[in-house]
């Protein structure tokens, strides 16, 4: 007796199998895209772990302050220190000048903390005071390699070093300059471990002035932490906030976030798919369980018969899913790490995530075919042999009785508007179909969107330099701002100050830049949190709205201000906060900066604007051969060399668009099929009468782009609101990730799921054009 | 198609062959069948199931194609009609019947009605409710089908075939899924459109009783005419009996 069933049902499936296929293929998109996302999450956590682990990653890093003690009282905590002078000064490469960073360490042995891995070369040999490594990032820039050489500018001026290998640091995995510059261009940052000896000769100041703490527990981290900030440190940075970790954690945890939310869509598109594809078995097949039914087979059994239908898809499409996760989670791993030269890739395999993804799948798939399955349970055989179908109650839409004159639209129109409440399960499969696919295009269209507006927000209106010098001598003065003046292409240069600083506010601080600029500057606009404008004015600070959180300071609040780089602490008044995309800066009036510090020599570099017109890397050459200048940084270069980041993101936002399309291509090729299976009678009766295919084509063509149509207002509000949401989780005070989203995109998402209405109705359409009338004519009882 | 009446189409079949399959599974529906239908006729095809009668009928309205032999409607050839010169053929020559009503549950019978008219070349409200009216559904104009009874729903189907005054219009059991009472009053409302309209009526049944109300009766049996007779005087519909 089962076994009939089980022949009927693998019978059934195989008539069926395109809109089988198109259940398990959602399926299979959702587990995979759940294996990988969530492996991929994994995988990079414990290759970070594992690296972390290897090469004893600070837990703690403070510079200046009581480096010392708080060194001495690590070790007595059982931890492991390291101090070592660390110095932002210029470099020389090949002609280019940077703005990079040393790093000491001892030459004869790796660091207790934060050791490198050598790639190639050696590391540092006590018999060669001027050998140094490389970081990896600015040698696979500047293409170095052991045995080259590049120059240092000290304060006794410029020094020749040596390469003697390359390196990786888990403190530059990412290479962020700091958390406030996170995206760096490439050759405008590198970093170079240099013996101890030759980074303190490259300091201003002597002092030592970082510690770095291995093997603290939280306990100890927040003590120290303490000390430091009570000692006057000007940063005091946890692992968890170092800039490369906190970078790449952001981006580990969109993995995660993709984790939850690709199942998610995936999973609720398929199960909605196999719903209304076995309702409609079961519907077609009433007369069939009725004479089951009638002779002698259990209500349980054809319950259990029909959920079986939705345990066999959710086992193929999870068991192929957790086999293409596993894979993809493998490969995306792969990608990402040698995409960041991450040198230690972890993957493990793990039960977990595929058994999940099995179990997950069949979960939807069981869930949707409950229903369905619980209705054949019902049918009674009389009820079934009286051969009718329930009728389908008539009715005028909600728009002819709103809108009266709709009433005098044509059969066609009226055909079309009374469909969408005809089959509501119809209906609403459509319409979550079209919502589905588009919040999957949308959050990911909407990071791209974001991203590239968040780049032009900050290049082409926060930030107006187009350059920005650094000064052999030191302080910018105005014979040397006056030399930049005079070279030709440039327009405009203004002298201002850029200071490491630390603000703090009630045993809370906050290191980041400073940057005091001309009272009428025209090298920055200053965009308030609320929307307009501000400006500078005497000793008012503005600050990223960040900080208000980070400090927990309002608007007219004061702030202690310290820097290496002011003889003593000042207090400033916050005079505003500041919406800007990157970083978290500080900003104030270069005369009030000085009255409060009372000196009037603070300006260290220049910020420079071309003539328009100018050719940008002719002027940028020229700047670079001035013997006065050491450092000349392109500030536009980050949003030019995000044009090669943005390229990665439309190849996802592709991928997106496309599994988008895919899913909502199979939502709709089931409900399509399933309408018209059920109204074959219907349409064969209109070609009985000589109405033509195309005329049929174009009446469910119609139907289906105006069901398709009322669900994408709906879809782009909720995936506006759910990108909004994904994007905010990625707000920090490195990014301010407010989602924007033009409207081409808009009107381009929309487009694009009317077009998958007009493919996924495509097979149905030809079957109705193929519809042989004489059969249904013939069998058919509606 | 104008309005005022329009003659009742011709028919000649000659030879006509249908065949299903080929080879051993082959079957053969149609085993060579000569006919000759006049204008206006009343033709009942009586046979039991399987004899191939809706076979005639779908050959004779263009829904399936024979296998040999020809189908000469008012002069025209069908038999060689590609699948759009079929589409044209049903849509100005042929009124279908069947007996299943398949209307459109979300549209009301004058929606019903109007929706043929409207694709197959725009006929006016006026003729739709007129149509309606005329097999006595002018108080149920826009009922739904789930509100119609069974032989009102047929009425619908009907009309819907009526509505672009075909000369031919060909039924399929239209009676067989009505009762009794309400199954005399569809063929009551047939007769009346075949003298009314003067269109040619072919109508299919298994049931003998019914063929007392023909002009004409033609008996089939395994895919052949077997005998073919004219009813002196036609009973009236109501006075059948099964
Ligand atoms: N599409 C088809 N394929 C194969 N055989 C068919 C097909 N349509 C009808 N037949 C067969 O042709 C014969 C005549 O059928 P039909 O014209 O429907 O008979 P009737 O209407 O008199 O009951 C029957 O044996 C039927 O099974
Ligand atoms: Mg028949």
């Amino acid at each position: 007796m089962v076994r009939l069933l089980r022949v009927k049902r693998r019978r059934d499936l195989r008539r069926q199998r395109a809109q089988f296929g198109a259940v398990i293929a959602t399926l299979f998109i959702g587990v995979a895209l759940f294996g990988a996302t969530s492996d991929a999450y994994r995988n990079l956590n414990a290759s970070y772990r594992t690296l972390y682990a290897d090469l004893r990653f600070a837990d703690l890093t403070v510079t200046g302050g009581p480096v010392r003690e708080i060194a001495r009282r690590a070790e007595a905590a059982g931890a492991l220190a390291s101090i070592r002078a660390v110095t932002d000064v210029p470099f020389e490469v090949d002609g280019s000048k940077l703005l990079g960073r040393v790093v000491g360490m001892p030459s004869d042995a790796q660091p207790l903390v934060d050791r490198v891995q050598v790639l190639s070369g050696t590391y540092l040999s006590p018999s060669r005071e001027r050998g140094v490594l490389v970081e990896q990032h600015m040698a696979s820039h500047f293409h170095l390699a052991p045995g080259d050489a590049l120059r240092i500018l000290g304060p006794g001026g410029w020094t020749t070093v040596e390469v003697v290998g390359i390196a990786a640091s888990p403190e530059y995995l990412w290479p962020a300059r700091s958390r406030q510059e996170v995206l760096v261009p490439p050759g405008d940052f590198g970093v170079l471990f240099v013996p101890e000896a030759l980074a303190q000769q490259l300091s201003p100041s002597s002092a030592a002035d970082q510690v770095a703490v291995y093997g603290a527990g939280p306990g100890l981290v927040s003590e120290l932490s303490r000390v430091a900030r009570s000692g006057g440190s000007l940063d005091v940075v946890p692992r968890s906030e170092q800039p490369s970790n906190a970078a790449l954690q952001e981006d580990v945890s969109g993995f995660g976030e993709l984790a939850v939310l690709f199942p998610i869509l995936f999973l609720a598109a398929a199960a909605m798919a196999a719903f209304v594809l076995l309702s409609r078995l079961v519907r077609s097949q009433r007369a069939e369980i009725g004479t089951l039914t009638a002779n002698g087979f259990g209500r349980r059994t054809i319950f259990r018969s029909y959920l079986g239908y939705g345990i066999w898809a959710g086992l193929v499409g999870g068991v192929l899913g957790a086999v293409g996760g596993v894979a993809l989670g493998a490969w995306i791993t792969h990608l990402y790490t040698s995409a960041i030269s991450v040198p230690i890739t972890v993957i493990r395999f793990s039960w977990g995530t595929p058994l999940v993804g099995i179990a997950i799948a069949v979960l939807a798939a069981v869930l949707a075919a409950a229903a369905p399955a619980r209705a054949a349970a019902s049918i009674t055989p009389a009820e079934a042999m009286r051969g009718t179908t329930p009728a389908t109650t008539g009715g005028r839409s909600v728009i002819e009785r709103l809108v009266p004159p709709a009433r005098a639209l044509p059969g066609r129109w009226k055909l079309a508007l009374r469909n969408i409440g005809r089959s509501r399960r119809r209906t609403i499969s459509t319409l979550v179909g079209v919502v589905l696919s588009l919040v999957l295009v949308l959050v990911s269209w909407g990071m791209l969107d974001t991203t590239s507006i968040l780049l032009s927000r900050q290049f082409d209106t926060v930030q107006r330099q187009d350059a920005q010098l650094y000064f052999a001598g030191g302080p910018a003065t105005a014979s040397e701002l006056s030399a930049a003046r005079a070279v030709p292409g440039v327009a405009a240069a203004e002298p201002a100050a850029e200071l490491p600083v630390s603000i703090s506010d009630a045993g809370r601080s906050y290191a980041t830049t400073l940057l005091a600029l001309p009272q009428d500057t025209t090298m920055h606009t200053f965009l308030l949190e609320g929307g307009g404008t501000g400006h500078l004015s005497g000793t008012g600070l503005l600050v990223g709205k960040a900080l208000s959180g980070l400090i927990g300071v309002s608007s007219g609040d004061l702030v202690t201000v310290a820097s290496p780089a002011l003889p003593g602490p000042i207090r400033l008044a916050i005079s505003g906060f500041l919406d800007e995309p990157l970083g978290t800066f500080a900003y104030v009036s270069l005369p009030g900066l000085e009255q409060a510090v009372g000196t009037n020599a603070l300006a260290n570099t220049a910020l420079l604007r071309f003539a328009p017109g100018a050719d940008r890397s002719e002027v940028l050459n020229r700047l670079q051969a001035m013997s006065e200048v050491s450092v000349v940084v392109d500030s536009r270069g980050l949003a030019s060399s995000a044009s090669s980041l943005m390229g990665l993101f439309y190849v996802f936002v592709g991928v997106m668009l496309l599994f988008g399309g895919l899913m909502s291509f199979a939502l709709m090729f089931n409900t399509m099929s399933a309408n018209i299976s059920e109204r074959a009678g219907e349409m064969a009766s209109l070609r009985t009468a000589g109405v033509g295919r195309a005329t049929i084509s174009g009446l469910l063509t119609r139907e289906n782009l105006l069901v398709t149509a009322l669900g994408i207002a709906p879809g782009l509000l909720i995936g506006y609101l759910l990108a909004a949401v994904f994007m905010a989780s990625f707000n920090s005070d490195l990014f301010t990730f407010t989602l924007h989203v033009r409207w081409t995109t808009l009107v381009l998402s929309a487009a694009a799921m009317l077009v998958v209405a007009l493919v996924s109705q495509w097979p149905g359409v030809r079957t109705v054009g193929r519809l042989d009338v004489a059969w249904v004519v013939r069998e058919r009882s509606v | 198609m104008s309005d005022g009446k329009r003659s009742g189409a011709t028919l000649r079949l000659e030879a006509v062959v249908k065949t299903y399959g080929t080879g051993e599974i082959a079957v053969h529906a149609l085993r060579g069948v000569d006919l000759k239908v006049g204008a206006g006729e009343f033709v009942v095809l009586l046979g039991p199931s399987g004899s191939g009668k809706t076979t005639l009928l779908n050959v004779v309205g263009g829904i399936e194609s024979p296998t040999s032999g020809r189908v000469i409607s008012d002069g025209v050839d069908i038999s060689s009609l590609d699948a759009d010169g079929q589409t044209a053929y049903r849509r100005d020559h042929v009124g279908f019947v069947f007996q299943f009503f398949n209307l459109i549950p979300t549209l009301t019978a004058r929606e019903n009605v109007g929706l043929i008219a409207e694709l197959t070349g725009g006929q006016d409200d006026e003729r739709v409710v007129g149509v309606l009216h005329e097999v006595g559904l002018g108080k149920r104009l826009d009922h739904f089908p789930g509100a119609l009874s069974g032989g009102e729903q047929q009425r619908v189907a009907i009309a819907r075939a009526l509505v672009k005054d075909p000369p031919l219009l060909l039924c399929d059991e239209p009676t067989g899924a009505l009762d009794l009472e309400t199954g005399r009053t569809v063929l009551d409302l047939l007769r009346r459109v075949n003298r009314d309209r003067g269109c040619t009526v072919l109508l299919v049944t298994h049931n003998s009783a019914i063929a007392e109300m023909a002009d004409r009766v033609v008996h089939m049996r395994s895919g052949q005419l077997e005998h073919d007779h004219r009813n002196k005087v036609p009973v009236a519909a109501e006075a059948l009996r099964w």
